[in-house]
Formats: C-alpha cells, structure tokens, sequence
C-alpha cells in the first residue's frame, strides 16, 4: 500500500467503468476527472442512471474502475485487491447510504462501535469517541435506542456518526435526505456541513435536491456518465 | 463474538427456540441410545459380564445359551483342540424363583464350573461365592443377602446372594451366576428325572500367544459341531441383538440428519433476513470472515448450549428405570454424540456462510442484499 503526497481528499484522473451486460457493453462512467479538496463539500447532481452512485462507489471502494487512476487520502485505490478495498473501505471512508444505514439489531451506539469490532480495535478510544460523536450529534439519550425505536432524523445522525467513526478523509453521502421531510433534510444537511467542516473532512452528496447544493461548495453535474460541469469552488 | 452476541441477546426468543429444539433432539438421541443400551444389555449383559474369553456353543444353538447343548464327546473335542489352555462347563436355564418372601417370578441361572470361565468378571458390591448356595446376582434385580429359592416339582434349592454385578442380565431376566452343582441342583429341583445336566456352552481359555479370535478358528476346525466365537462375537451376534442394533441405528441416522437440517435451515433463514444489514457491514469495511466467523460462533453457541441443555435433561432419566430396562448415563456416547452433532452442525451452518461470502458489498449502495 503506497501513499502519494497530496493536498487532495480525492483524485480521479480517466476513471470509466464499464459494465458487460450479456454481448452488450454499458459504459457506466466515461473518463471522468474530478478532485475534491480535504476540506470541501461536493453536491454531485444529475439524472438517474447518470453515473453518480457508480462514481460515488469508485471513490468509496465499492467498485473498481476498469480506467483511470483513483486516489484517495493519497492511496492509489485504482488497482486494489477486494481485500486491499475491505480494509480501504473500514479505514480510509465513511459512508451514508440512501436506504440502509444501520445494522437493526445494534443499538444507536453499538452501531458506531462496530466500526471498530470489524477491525483491529482499540477498545476505550473507540468507545470514547463513539461516546463523543453521540453528543456532538445530539443522540446521547438514545444511544441504547435500537434503529426501529429512531426517527428518522436520528437514524440519519447516527449513521452520520458512524461514517465519522474511523475518521476518514471522505465521507459519501448517497441522497441522505430522500426519506426526510423538508424540515428535517435541512437539519440533516446543516449537520453533515457543520460536522464536515468543523473536522476539515472532505465530502460528496449525492442527490437529487437543489436545496441541498447550496449547503455544498461546489455543484458537479454528471450525465451520462460525464461530468458536464465540474463546478466551480467558492473561494 | 461481537456481532454474534449482540445479535443474540436482541432476538433471545428466536435463539432460545432453536436452543431448545436442539436440546429437545439431543434428549431424544441420548434416550433412544440408553433404551438401545439397556435392551441389549438386558439381553445379552451376562454373556459380556461372564470371564470366558472364548464361548463354544454347539452348531445346533443357533447361538442361543439355552438353545445349545453340549455332548460329551463335542466338550472332548474342544478341550482338545489345539490353543485350549484351560476349558469350563457353561450352562443356563431360566428357572422359578422365589425371592425372600414375595411371590414366584423368573430368574435366569447361569452355572460355571471354573469361576474365572463363566463367573462374572467382577463385581459391583459384595464377594464371589465361596461355599455351595451362594450366589452373585444382577444389580438393580437383587440385594446383598437376598435368599432365592428355586422351586419346581424337584427338591428346592436355597441360594444366597453374596455379591451383585452390573449390566448382568440375560433374556431381560433377573440373573444369577452360580457354581456348577448349585446349577445341577436348580435344574433337578426345575426336573427331578434329568439323569444329567449337560452344559449349554463351554467356556475356554487360550494358552499364551493365541488371541481369542485365532482360538475360535482353531475349534472351529476341529470339529463341525462346535461354534466358537469371542465373548464380544457371542454378545453380538446372539439372536435379535443385530435387528435392535439395526433398527436404532436409522433412528439414529434420522436424527442425526434432523439437526444440522434444523440449524442449518435457521441459520439460511436469518442470513437471508438479515441480508441487507450482512450487506451494509461488508460495505462499511467487514471483511467477509469476521461475519462467518460471527455466523458459526452462533451455531456453536446454539447447538452447544442445545448439547448440554439436552444432556441435562437426560441425566436425571439415566438413572431410571424403563419397566425392567436399567438406563444409564454414558459419557462416551454423550461425547460421541456431542461431537458429531456440532461437527454436522457447524457444517451445516457453512451453506449460510456461503451465502455471506457472496455477499457484495456494492448492493449497499441500491439497497439490496445477499440472494
């Protein structure tokens, strides 16, 4: 595993996917280039089937690309081995899935703990920092709550919290307020922008939901596979 | 151990059950093995209780203790052959008793004219006999001191019981080893008119350097008439032992299919419900093995508590008494079976691993989960 220097949380240079479909080729992703700084919010919109979730999957681990170089806190992830992905994946990212976020029968702390029962532990820094990330999150009194005793604001805290567990240096947010109410995805999106930049963590968000682009730093478009418009940063 | 824990003790009901059905199989498996035990042993105990390494029986028996009668010249011929160190009459009868001062009932009597060919190996309380009238019974049939009296229309025989033996019975009857002419006088008192009592088997033992089952070979080839076998072969192959032996075995067979079918199926059933957040961990970064090994502590888990569940349960039935079947409690057959149950078990529970294995972590991102 080598590291490359780099100021960027992210790096993908020439990344396509492309999917085998019986004799039929998908191109999924076609020579993407995008980079996100440590510290920055990416929104990343576009229509469905438009490459996001492919693209946001690359960058977490999830899928290797079939071109292109994918960097992430200086790791070349391009070419790893679905184990070198496993541990990329438990030690490098965090993530926030659209549906599924919690595993049902831990509770809200227990599923932050996991984080580090499925690696190499660390026992009381881990429970300390569980513990920490429950009340900067607002979820002390229901972290022996199980996910089906949360709302679903809490729900989506507490996997915000475990995706911060390990202390990435990306987090992906796939459409984090698509099962919340206006009111409570304004809340759930103010969080993710406090708790990313007050711990100078990069992140991308998926979605659909205009509202959520101005909570970000930059808006990239993707369609068809091809980043349309890359955005442009607030400095 | 985490996630295996955890999960447990949020779905207590739904482990217990399947604790609790292990343990109800197990129960099952281990009564049904102590009914075979003890059926067998009320068959055939004595023949594995008496000393003789090597029974002759005659050809006619159809190696039966009371089906076979030894002539005279047939007991020459197996003295004579060749490996015979030593050679003892054998005979057995069931006769009509009558223990202290309850009413008539039936006690099988063994006769042996050498009390290390054909007297029990050893005993469980009390002596061997050493004088005319005594008597080493069955343990669990009869008591130290007990006086049996043999009654028929001959002159009545008085026997004391002066030792007692395990596992001794014969044709499921109480059973008592007695010196040869205490068998004569019993068969006379049973009837008065038998000018001889000729012995039902006799009892041999090898010189040095033969085994006892070369020995049986050696007498088998000296005469057509006899059949030798070892005490084990005598055990085994005495009629009706085979067909019960047989008959638990696919009841055996059965059970020992139910289980890991049982665990094995739980555990497919949870690994498909519980798919989607199987499929989230592996996301998050759980290598694949960290979830099977989670998968079979909870099998070892559940079949090991069902083993020792199980095994409690039986432990107070051991020590019963089915009608006139004594049960025990064999850790042998409890570590046999405790081992092959968790072997199969844990087996069983790798279809539900493999399921895990396949699990990709991608599908997190729609939703989805292991099919």
């Amino acid at each position: 595993m080598t590291t490359i220097a780099t100021d960027l949380a992210l790096q993908m240079e020439r990344v396509s996917k492309i999917y085998s479909v019986g004799d039929a080729q998908v191109v999924a992703l076609d020579h993407v280039d995008l980079t996100v700084d440590a510290d920055e919010i990416i929104a990343l919109v576009g229509p469905s089937g438009s490459g996001k979730t492919t693209l946001c999957s690359i960058a977490g681990g999830l899928l290797t690309p079939t071109d292109g170089s994918v960097i992430v806190g200086g790791q070349d992830i391009s070419r790893y081995s679905p184990k070198q992905l496993t541990r990329f994946r438990r030690e490098s990212v965090g993530f926030v899935f659209q549906t599924v976020n919690l595993v049902p029968f831990l509770t809200a702390r227990e599923n932050l703990l996991v984080v580090d029962e499925i690696g190499p532990r660390t026992g009381r820094r881990a429970r300390d920092r569980a513990d920490q990330l429950l009340d900067e999150l607002g979820l002390t009194d229901r972290s022996s709550n199980l996910p089906a005793q949360l709302s679903g604001g809490e729900r989506q805290r507490v996997a915000i919290g475990r995706a911060l567990m390990n202390e990435p240096d990306l987090v992906l947010f796939d459409e984090p307020t698509s099962a919340l109410d206006t009111q409570l995805g304004d809340q759930v999106v103010n969080l993710i922008r406090h708790e990313m930049k007050s711990r100078g963590t990069a992140a991308i968000i998926v979605t659909h939901d205009d509202r959520i682009t101005h909570y970000a730093d930059r808006v990239a478009r993707i369609v068809d596979g091809r980043i349309s418009d890359p955005g442009a940063r607030d400095d | 151990m985490f996630l295996a824990l955890r999960e447990i003790r949020r779905a207590k009901t739904r482990f217990a059950l399947l604790v609790a059905a292990v343990a109800l199989l197990v129960f099952l498996i281990l009564t049904q093995q102590a009914l075979q035990n003890g059926l067998i042993t009320s068959f055939v105990g004595a023949i594995k209780r008496q000393s003789a390494a090597v029974l002759v029986f005659a050809v006619d028996g159809q190696r039966t203790l009371q089906g076979s009668v030894i002539t005279p010249a047939l007991q020459k011929a197996i003295e004579s052959a060749p490996g015979v160190a030593e050679a003892g009459r054998i005979g057995q009868g069931t006769f009509t008793v009558v223990v202290g001062d309850a009413a008539k009932s039936n006690a099988a009597l063994i006769g042996y004219e050498k009390s290390q060919l054909g007297g029990p190996d050893r005993l469980s309380a009390g002596r061997m006999p050493a004088a005319a009238g005594e008597a080493v019974g069955s343990a669990g049939d009869f008591s130290l001191g007990d006086r049996v009296r043999v009654v028929g229309p001959g002159k009545a025989v008085e026997l004391r019981v002066v030792g007692l033996t395990d596992n001794a019975q014969i044709q499921v009857s109480p059973t008592l080893f007695v010196a040869w002419p205490d068998y004569v006088a019993a068969t006379r008192a049973f009837n008065p008119d038998a000018k001889t009592v000729p012995p039902s088997v006799i009892g041999v033992r090898p010189v040095p350097g033969v085994s006892a089952g070369a020995l049986t070979t050696q007498i088998n080839k000296t005469s057509g008439d006899a059949d030798a076998l070892t005490r084990d072969q005598a055990a085994e192959k005495a009629p009706g032992v085979a067909a019960v032996r047989n008959s638990f075995n696919l009841i055996f067979l059965l059970f020992a299919l139910v289980v890991p079918l049982v665990t094995g199926l739980f555990f497919l059933i949870i690994t498909l419900q519980k798919a989607r957040a199987l499929t989230l961990l592996r996301a998050i970064g759980a290598p694949a093995g960290v979830l099977v090994r989670s998968l079979l502590v909870q099998a070892l888990i559940i079949i090991g508590g069902g083993i020792a569940i199980g095994t409690l349960l039986f432990f107070p039935l051991s020590q019963a008494k089915v009608g006139k079947l004594s049960l025990s409690f064999d850790p042998a057959a409890v570590l046999f079976w405790a081992a092959l149950l968790l072997t199969l078990g844990l087996l069983s529970a790798l279809v539900a691993a493999r399921r895990v294995l396949a699990i990709d972590p991608v599908q997190a991102t729609t939703g989805g989960g292991a099919r």
